[in-house]
């Protein structure tokens, strides 16, 4: 079996995992959840009032007819429009999307080679103090709620010390810059703790290797079996962690994005949720899933590639 | 077979002295063991009774008579920093509890029987995980309402599939051990063969979960409470840091950082448990 | 006698445990000429390992380091030069190989690259070419069939008796004066096990290095070895040269585990009756014996093997044959 014929099955995959996707949104948004039309009109809405909303929302019909208006929206990206903005919600994401990704993309690059960098460090000074303090560091980090650090964060360097923007953003290069520099800031310290313990457990289940033993015995200096052996065994692990990671930088940060008035699709969920968008809610639910499935999908393809132990069955 | 349970038997043994003669394990399982305590006390009403109380001026500074401050309405901090606990370590367990059931059960399903049913559940499990976490969280609480339960649900609900992967592919490890042979060529059924044969063999692996998914737990209590989802009607951790987000402005930041630090505290405690309890339990990973 | 090219004299390694410190080697002396080999045999635990992997400055630190001792490389103790130094008799002048060839190449670069690492590490006057030759020339070396193709692979992509080859192929490169074999066969398939030892045995005869052979099987030893060290609870038990240590034995563990190699009756063609085996455990490095750390597995143990005297000490009861016993066969 080779690469290609790999690639089409895993992408056939895809079909039944969509569909699975589709009908979990419906059965969650469209079965199960109690009926939107009381929470736009309030209790007093008149039986009429709810039939013709009910009607306008397209939420009459049958219940097969309303899963393949979901599947159909996932073929083709038309999801009508939010119920609190009126906005054509393909509209709304693609105006969301750069946003976010200004302060995603660089905040994942920043945080990416920063904890690849620490973890490779505490490795080769692995168990020494140095090593230990590090970790604990990091899972002290860890241990703080997100919410803190952007309270923390936005009260004491922007509103205290001035050295960011409070809030806010503009569009355009460079112009976005001055907004997004303290969301990155946090973002990257939110991530460094989990992605250097991460990665750390994957470069020291290499180090342990046999390979390793027999790189020193072959008279490698220490640096160079970290860097060479030990790193490109480990990028295997470390690719299919990273890439997977790639489909929610553009969904961006809903925590961070409400807080710094970041006008991207983190955003847009938060809207959403407030004011019980479902079309908008949906729409998201399914872009992001699609977006995941196709980067796992990525993702495995890649792992073939890059680890020549893998043979395709 | 015998053979495998007294493996099993010492390696529990081992694992146990392993933890206790770790100084840091021990102090994070005392911290644990208190908070759980404080809830329970809490819970009975013999701590932190008067937290809705007001016994003081509205955002009164800590001093030596309010420890830890008033909120708005002139309440204690610290007596509403204890009744979270209440609210933290039942999320933390109901929510570890109900993600230990439904991963173990479709994982050990899977694993065990493989075939159809396997395709069917790996489908099931790779279809949710491609949702959004926070999707289906928002999803659940609008389903069930707003609430404690709600919440419980929602966590629980949502994080099953790291356990469920595990699990199977354990199972699929095991089942063709020799031990579980031999318990088939005694006549044991399959429920007998999960349970009293594999499952025990599997076990470090949903306590080492457990311990994480206790903590990632209390942590997303305070997202939950942040979009308006969380608990109503008492205080949590999360509408504590919640709330600080109108107060820190006008300087008064006790109530946040009595929260955040009660939650980084035990979650911390948690981080470290759950590394002791892999090093101790996960003879493969020892000594890393 | 040929030229003695490594000495270790008192070597003493220790590990440092969570449950105290063990003496993992205690007290090793043992010599290696040209073009012989030297067997190093005992079971898992007695220290062989770590005494081999201590020649070449593998011991993990920590846990592990050398608390006592010399190991003289053609004059230099490898124990007192600086590590960079050291390098640069890894795998140039002293190398070694592994005992499970399925882990010990780097399963993400081929076998020609991991060959040739080597070479541009210590032949660096090698350019490109010349080290791409030299590999598919140590591989044919080796015994591995069309080598211009095989270079280019994987280790997965090789059996296990292949990548044993490379491994050795990878450990000759330089040309060594000193291989250590850390159990190259005891991974491998009986049959491959004894073509390997054969190509062994054929590469010591055309570049002349000495070889260490660690190993628990006697069957190895009788096939490779012209000295031969018994090591039990990283002590040598009994050494001399390889003919004197099977005809006649001296120390009651030498004594039982060549008594526990299976053979073949060749008048009934049958095997003779019940195989021996050697009661009891080895005793816990935690926990030694007083007296001789054997005793208790011994069948011609005496109240002065319990302790009284002391543990029994290394002596020459014939030329170039020692023994630790209280009381050698004879």
């Amino acid at each position: 079996m080779n690469i290609y014929s790999y690639i089409i099955r895993r992408l056939l995959y895809v079909i039944p995992v969509l569909l699975g996707v589709c009908l979990i949104i419906f059965i969650l948004f469209n079965v199960l959840s109690p009926d939107p039309t009381l929470i736009m009109l309030g209790k007093h809405a008149s039986k009429t009032q709810m039939m013709e909303l009910r009607a306008e929302l397209k939420l009459d019909r049958p219940w097969f007819i309303q899963y393949i208006d979901i599947v159909r929206s996932t073929f083709t990206f038309d999801f009508g429009r939010s119920w609190s903005t009126k906005q054509e919600i393909s509209e709304m994401i693609k105006n969301g999307a750069i946003p976010s990704l200004t302060v995603t993309l660089p905040a994942f690059l920043v945080s990416f080679v920063l904890s690849i960098s620490i973890s490779l460090f505490v490795s080769f000074y692995r168990g020494k103090i140095i090593d230990r303090s590090i970790v604990f560091v990091c899972v002290a980090l860890m241990s703080i709620s997100s919410l803190a650090y952007i309270l923390y964060g936005q009260m004491f360097f922007a509103f205290q010390l001035g050295w960011f923007e409070i809030s806010g953003y503009e569009s355009g290069f460079p112009d976005f810059i001055p907004y997004v520099l303290l969301p990155i800031l946090i973002w990257v310290v939110l991530s460094v703790g989990p992605d250097v313990r991460f990665y750390r457990t994957i470069i020291l289940d290499e180090v342990y290797q046999d390979y390793v033993r027999t790189a020193r015995a072959k008279g490698l200096a220490e640096s160079t079996i970290m860097f060479k052996h030990v790193l490109k065994n480990a990028m295997v692990s470390i690719i299919t962690y990273v890439v997977i990671r790639i489909p929610f930088l553009i969904l961006g940060s809903l925590l961070i994005e409400s807080f710094f008035s970041i006008p991207g699709l983190g955003g847009i969920i938060l809207n959403a949720i407030n004011s019980s968008d479902f079309p908008v809610l949906k729409a998201m639910t399914v872009l992001s899933a699609l977006a995941y499935i196709i980067f796992s999908v990525i993702t495995d393809v890649l792992y073939t590639i890059v680890d020549p132990r893998v043979r395709l069955k | 077979m015998k053979n495998e349970a007294q493996k099993s038997k010492s390696l529990w043994y081992h694992a146990w002295e392993s933890l206790v003669s770790d100084k840091m394990a021990v102090t994070c399982l005392i911290i644990v063991l208190a908070y759980f305590l404080l809830a329970i006390l809490s819970s009975l009403g013999l701590v932190a009774s008067d937290y809705a109380k007001e016994i003081g001026p509205s955002y009164a500074p800590p001093s030596s008579e309010y420890l830890f401050g008033l909120d708005i309405f002139g309440r204690s901090v610290l007596a509403k920093t204890i009744k979270g606990t209440e609210v933290a370590m039942s999320v933390g367990l109901v929510t570890g509890i109900i993600s230990m059931i439904i991963g173990v059960f479709l994982g050990a399903v899977a694993g065990y029987f493989g075939g159809k049913i396997d395709e069917v559940i790996v489908w099931f499990y790779t279809t949710f995980n491609s949702i959004p976490y926070i999707m289906l969280l928002v999803a659940i609480t609008f389903i069930l309402g707003k609430g404690i339960l709600a919440v419980y649900l929602a966590l629980g609900l949502t994080s099953w599939v790291g356990l469920c992967r595990l699990i199977r592919g354990e199972f699929i490890r095991h089942k063709d051990r020799e031990y579980v042979q031999a318990a088939a060529a005694i006549g044991g059924g399959d429920f007998r063969k999960i349970f009293k044969h594999i499952l025990p063999n599997v076990l470090h692996i949903v306590i080492i979960n457990f311990s994480l998914q206790f903590q990632v737990a209390i942590k997303s209590e305070v997202i939950l409470s942040y979009l308006g989802l969380g608990v109503q009607g008492r205080p949590s951790w999360g509408t504590m840091i919640n709330d600080a987000k109108l107060e820190l402005a006008r300087g008064n930041w006790w109530q946040l950082a009595a929260a955040t630090a009660a939650m980084m505290v035990v979650v911390l405690a948690f981080n470290i448990l759950g590394d002791a309890l892999r090093d101790a339990l996960d003879p493969k990973l020892k000594g890393k | 006698m040929t030229e003695k090219i490594l000495e270790v004299k008192d070597l003493v390694v220790e590990f440092k445990t969570d449950r105290g410190k063990i003496t993992a080697v205690n007290g090793v002396n043992f010599e290696v000429f040209k073009g012989k080999t030297l067997g190093i045999v005992g079971e898992s635990g007695s220290g062989k390992s770590v005494t081999a992997l201590s020649i070449m400055r593998l011991i993990p630190s920590p846990p592990g380091n050398v608390a006592g001792g010399t190991i003289s490389y053609r004059g230099k103790n490898v124990l007192d030069i600086p590590l960079d130094q050291m390098r640069t008799i890894r795998g140039n002048e002293i190398a070694m190989i592994f005992q499970e060839p399925m882990t010990s190449l780097n399963p993400v670069f081929t076998v020609g690259n991991q060959i040739e690492e080597v070479l541009e590490l210590h032949q660096p006057e090698l350019d490109r070419d010349q080290r791409k030759e030299k590999a598919i020339e140590m591989l044919r070396l080796v015994g591995i069939p069309s080598p211009e193709n095989r270079v280019g692979e994987y280790p997965h992509q090789l059996s296990g008796g292949m990548r044993q080859r490379v491994m050795i192929a990878m450990s000759l490169a330089c040309e060594p004066d000193i291989l250590i074999a850390d159990e190259p066969t005891t991974a491998l398939d009986v049959t491959i096990q004894a073509q390997i030892l054969e190509l062994m045995n054929k590469l010591q005869r055309e570049m002349g290095m000495g070889i260490v052979m660690i190993t628990h099987d006697l069957g190895v030893v009788a096939e490779t070895c012209d000295d031969v060290a018994v090591m039990y609870c990283g002590q040598i038990v009994e050494q001399s040269d390889v003919k004197t240590l099977f005809n006649n034995p001296k120390h009651p563990y030498t004594k039982g585990l060549i008594d526990s190699i299976p053979s073949f009756d060749s008048t009934t063609g049958g095997a003779k009756g019940r195989l021996p085996t050697i009661e009891g455990m080895v005793p816990s490095l935690f926990d030694l014996p007083e007296g001789c750390n054997f005793q208790n597995r011994c069948k011609s143990v005496t109240e002065k093997c319990r302790g009284p005297h002391g543990e029994p000490k290394l002596t020459e009861i014939n030329p170039g044959e020692f023994v630790r016993c209280f009381h050698p066969l004879s």
